[in-house]
């Protein structure tokens, strides 16, 4: 098979799926099976981190938070860089679908954007000795929850759904330039916030015994990720789509 | 496990619920919207 030909099977499949009709099945039959895989990797993950793993010799048995601060943190910029490229889509080839999507993403992203701040509050109180400081990771971080607010916001305040997709799809994109600042804030400032711990290239600073729980939670927050993307926009394509025959006959299946 | 770990946890654990929860909920409301008015347009046909 050519190179050429496996593209054009992957934008025949992009197409195919992006339908309203087609999406909304892909959506029914995948979504059980991401949430499926999502909470056995977290129950095994958080078994790892809460029995199995010893606590740290300077933190103690609170460093076990770590292992959801950190895969939650994580998901909170990866979830807003999926939400700018599938706003990039939405705006310059006007894919209703990405739209759907790129809308789906902001309330998870919120989700892990508030249990990072929450969890790492929690940390720090006894950590740093104070529930909050206006260190530049943090502040941050905060700045992105408040992205993810103004793009729910925004698509919520205007009444054509399409008009308000596309007006929250830009403020995402302009917002995107907030994930390096909070990726490399502790390099670039003299922050209170420890510098990067587990690194995809070269090694980690965290001993090998002590990975794998971290490893299963980010996997288990990833397939999260995808589990609730495909419920929160099945749930908005068939809003949106209300009216057609489609829709209609879905539910009367269903029924 | 301290006070501070199950805290955390707990927040983990209330967040992604929510999660699971809110577009159930939204789904099911459309459904019963769409169910709705495919009841009204059979009822109000001659």
């Amino acid at each position: 098979m050519t190179r050429t030909s496996v593209l054009s099977r992957i934008i025949l499949w992009f197409n195919q799926t992006g339908s309203p009709p087609n999406f909304d099945r892909f959506a029914a039959r995948w979504t059980p099976w991401a949430f499926g895989f999502a909470v056995v990797a977290m129950a095994v993950g958080a078994w790892g981190a809460l029995a199995t793993v010893p606590a740290d010799y300077q933190q103690g048995e609170n460093f076990r938070i770590l292992y959801i601060h950190v895969p939650c943190a994580w998901m909170s910029l990866f979830v807003f860089v999926a939400m700018a490229i599938q706003a990039f889509i939405a705006l310059v080839w006007r894919i209703k679908a990405c739209e759907i999507l790129a809308m789906a993403c902001a309330p998870i992203g919120a989700a892990f954007t508030l249990v990072t701040l929450v969890t790492g509050s929690i940390w720090g109180k006894p950590t740093w000795g104070t529930w909050w400081t206006w260190d530049p990771r943090l502040t941050s971080e905060l700045v992105l929850l408040f992205l993810y607010v103004g793009v729910i916001g925004l698509n919520n305040a205007i009444e054509d759904r399409r008009a308000a997709a596309r007006a929250a799809s830009f403020l995402a994109l302009v917002g995107v330039i907030n994930v390096p600042i909070v990726h490399f804030a502790v390099q670039w400032w003299n922050t209170l916030h420890q510098g990067e711990t587990v690194r995809l290239i070269g090694p980690s600073k965290l001993d090998s015994s002590m990975l794998w729980p971290l490893i299963a939670m980010t996997l288990g927050t990833k397939a999260w990720f995808v589990g609730s993307l495909l419920q929160r926009a099945r749930a908005a394509n068939l809003e949106n789509e209300a009216p057609k025959d489609w829709a209609r006959a879905a539910v009367e299946a269903s029924a | 496990m301290t006070g501070y770990v199950s805290a955390a946890y707990a927040v983990f654990v209330v967040v992604l619920a929510w999660d699971y929860i809110a577009p159930r909920v939204k789904l099911a409301r459309v459904r019963r919207a769409i169910a709705l008015r495919i009841r009204r347009e059979a009822a109000t046909k001659p």
